[in-house]
């Protein structure tokens, strides 16, 4: 009974020995699949049913909503007017901020300040700066139909939120003000840590500004800046805030982003199962997106 | 001996009688409630001014009266219908009491959100104080099926405001019947109010426009339904289903409102409630088309209240008339019922917090807190002396609302509603977009199809049917 005793206790021992780091690990994983992937199983289930304002059928519908979903034109468009917004806001917030960057690698005076002044935008909440911006914008007492109606000699009374050809740009602006300063801040810091003795190197040998930046500091700053686009990709798919408080979709559904229809369909109009869904559609999407990036930028390895 | 302790007791058994019939609703309300002491109770309210009344007024007094606390739940408008079912499906029991626009009350009932009131009407006696509730919000606004889910609470209307001193002058007087060929006066049809409009643009913009409108697409379903049904446009086909919004009444609606635009002051397309206000209260226009609180406002009724600090100070006190809509049938724009939550903990308090705040006592001096926006909607609001020598105007304003109330024209309420007002917001903010006026309409009429053929042609007949059916759905 003892020699099994203590045999079964040097095995248990071997065990814990051999499975340790799982075993600590283990409460974190299962916290993960808990909050993490359980709210996954559960949209896919309720995407798979036939719950709305008026039935709350939980039984099996098939891939009835997906089927939906492929004959849904709002919803494309929508996920048109998404990738409209990204593929301008994104190169013009990596541009500016990338300038930024440049800018202020330099010694500037008061330069502290600056960088904290600059950084603000990116501390408000996005629905509050759409806010803002819906003010700013406004035709009878926003500030910018009062400085363009200087600029020109006389009064403006442009419908920024209105008319079809002021609604993107004003979207682009608000939007662009409150993130390049995000893309400023992580190029700043990935530049800052650029081995000077390369760049210095290079200048001694007589390569041009732009020729150093190209061969040096881009394969430098490289990672960082992957990560920064693909953060702020992620963050333009998922657009809503700016977008709902400026436009809320509008004119009619031009303005419209897939986060703006998904909220329509999920909290106004009920289709629970729908909108669930539309969830899944946007995750396998975004899934897909990212793990081609990674591979493209050959962040896997 | 026994013959006197007979005659006693009948006395005594009778006084008891007349002395319960002589006791109010209100009253009653408040007795019964009074085994609720020290509980609370929640009422999902509109936030912004309307949240005053519960806030300063009844729900202090409500507490003072029966020891239950009142706490406001307060919840912008968009969002009320979705925070009511949202509530309701998760089961939470938050919300008790509700406020409940009438046209979503099919929807609600049907989702099982509402309460059925007739077994506590019946019990705390208030069917007959119902009675008073002008016929208009009383049939069209209360029942559900021929059951009550909810007390209509809130006289809401759109009614013209003009300035009477710029259609009385003589001068504009003689210009405009020179240029017309006939009399100004209140607009009675779209191309008279279109006529008006535009001559007072004319002779006095910038200063003055001929008038100015609510343009937000919020209230495209209501602008839109108004002049729609005052043009002669039905809806839906009733034996098919298929949506008539599209058809020449539809065009000649939508075409309308924007060559309206012409006379209003530049960037009109965005005014909601308050830039109409200010607008109008400043002098900036002639016209505007509006809800009931404009008028107490423009005579400068209140607005040294606090709450109401933010109201321009008008400019136009003594200068304004009312008169009905183009088309003499004016929208009963939104209103508000008020229900009990099939989910609450505390239905017993609840209603008789309702049956209270409705009651013909309370509700009387509820319409006339100079902060709050709830509008008459009891014969006895109407007909009230201290409401009548309110301002100088008043008799004028509550018979023109009155006139109103009978002629007035139901919000369209059938199954799943909001998915169809969210077409014509989205049609009416298309519409300021300056998109074709008949592809705008023929996309929204496919889109309610589709709608219509997702609910069930049947379902959707039937439902439509039975509000077609109701007098005030379509104009007299």
């Amino acid at each position: 009974m003892s020699i099994l005793a203590s045999d079964g206790g040097s095995r248990l021992s071997r065990f814990s020995d051999r499975n340790f780091k799982y075993l600590v690990v283990a409460p974190a994983i299962l916290i993960l699949l808990l909050f993490g992937i359980f709210p996954l199983i559960y949209t896919l289930l309720v995407s798979f049913q036939n719950i709305n304002m008026m039935e709350t059928d939980t039984s099996f519908s098939g891939l009835l909503q997906y089927r939906l979903l492929f004959s849904d034109a709002r919803l494309w468009q929508s996920l048109g007017h998404t990738l409209l917004i990204a593929a301008i806001a994104l190169p013009i917030e990596l541009i500016a901020g990338l300038l930024m960057a440049i800018l202020f690698l330099e010694r500037l005076p008061g330069r502290q300040l600056f960088v904290s002044l600059l950084v603000l935008p990116t501390m408000i909440a996005p629905i509050v700066a759409g806010a803002t911006w819906r003010l700013l914008f406004d035709n009878r007492f926003g500030p910018i139909n009062q400085v363009l109606g200087w600029i020109t000699g006389e009064p403006q009374a442009i419908l920024w939120t209105i008319k079809p050809d002021y609604v993107y740009p004003a979207i682009l602006i608000a939007e662009v003000w409150q993130w390049t300063p995000f893309m400023f801040l992580i190029l700043l810091a990935a530049m800052s840590n650029v081995d000077s003795s390369l760049t210095e190197a290079a200048e001694i040998d007589g390569a041009s500004p732009l020729r150093i930046f190209r061969r040096i500091v881009l394969p430098a700053i490289w990672p960082v800046m992957t990560i920064a686009l693909l953060i702020r990709g992620l963050d333009l798919f998922r657009l809503f805030d700016v977008v709902w408080a400026l436009t809320q979709g509008g004119p009619g559904t031009m303005t419209e982003t897939i986060s703006i229809y998904a909220y329509i369909q999920g909290f106004r109009q009920f289709e629970t199962s729908y909108t669930a869904a539309i969830a899944f559609l946007v995750i396998i999407m975004l899934t897909v997106s990212v793990m081609f990036a990674l591979k493209r930028m050959e962040f896997v390895r | 001996m026994k013959m006197l302790t007979a005659i006693i007791s009948g006395v005594i058994l009778a006084a008891t009688a007349t002395t319960a019939a002589a006791q109010s609703a209100a009253d009653r309300a408040v007795e019964a409630a009074k085994q609720f002491a020290g509980s609370e109770i929640s009422i999902v309210w509109e936030a912004g001014l309307q949240s005053l009344d519960p806030l300063n007024f009844s729900g202090p007094r409500w507490e003072e009266l029966t020891g239950i606390k009142v706490k406001v739940i307060e919840v912008p408008t968009s969002e009320m219908f979705t925070k009511i079912l949202q509530e309701h499906r998760a089961g939470t029991g938050a919300y008790d009491a509700l406020n409940v626009i009438p046209s979503w009350m099919p929807d609600l009932v049907n989702a099982g959100a509402l309460e059925v009131l007739d077994p506590y009407v019946d019990k705390y006696g208030y069917r007959s104080e119902l009675d008073s509730i002008l016929a208009t919000y009383r049939d069209n606004q209360m029942k559900v099926d021929g059951k009550i889910y909810g007390f209509p609470d809130d006289g809401d209307l759109f009614i013209l405001y003009y300035r009477k001193d710029l259609f009385e002058d003589a001068t504009n007087m003689a210009e405009f019947k020179a240029k017309h060929g006939y009399d100004i006066g209140p607009p009675q049809t779209w191309e008279e109010y279109a006529d008006i409009g535009q001559f007072f643009t004319d002779k006095f913009a910038p200063e003055l426009y001929g008038a100015g409108q609510f343009r937000q697409p919020a209230y495209g379903i209501w602008l839109f339904e108004e002049r729609f049904r005052n043009t002669g446009g039905r809806f839906f086909d009733p034996d098919t289903m298929r949506a008539t919004i599209n058809d020449s009444a539809g065009v000649a609606t939508f075409e309308g409102m924007r060559n309206d635009n012409a006379f209003m002051p530049p960037g009109v397309e965005s005014w909601g409630f308050v830039e109409a206000l200010s607008s109008f209260l400043l002098g900036d226009i002639a016209m505007t088309i509006s809800w009931p609180p404009f008028g107490r406002w423009a005579a400068g009724y209140g607005t040294d209240d606090d709450a109401l600090s933010w109201v321009p100070k008008t400019t136009i006190a003594g200068k304004v008339g009312y008169a009905l809509p183009p088309g003499g049938s004016p929208q009963l724009a939104a209103g508000f019922s008020l229900s009990v939550s099939s989910s609450s903990p505390n239905k017993e308090a609840a209603y008789l917090f309702i049956q209270w705040l409705n009651s013909e006592e309370i509700s009387l001096q509820r319409v006339q807190l100079p902060y709050a926006l709830r509008d008459p909607f009891r014969e006895s609001h109407f007909t009230d002396p201290e409401y009548l020598s309110r301002w100088d105007d008043a008799p004028a304003y509550l018979q023109t609302l009155r006139e109103g109330a009978d002629a007035g024209l139901l919000d369209l309420s059938i199954l799943q509603i909001d998915k169809y007002e969210e077409v014509l917001r989205q049609a009416t903010s298309r519409l300021w977009a300056g998109e074709e006026v008949q592809t705008i309409l023929d996309d929204a009429a496919a889109q309610w199809d589709a709608l219509t053929d997702r609910i069930g042609v049947d379902k959707q007949r039937a439902a439509y049917s039975d509000w077609a059916a109701k007098p005030n759905a379509y104009p007299k």
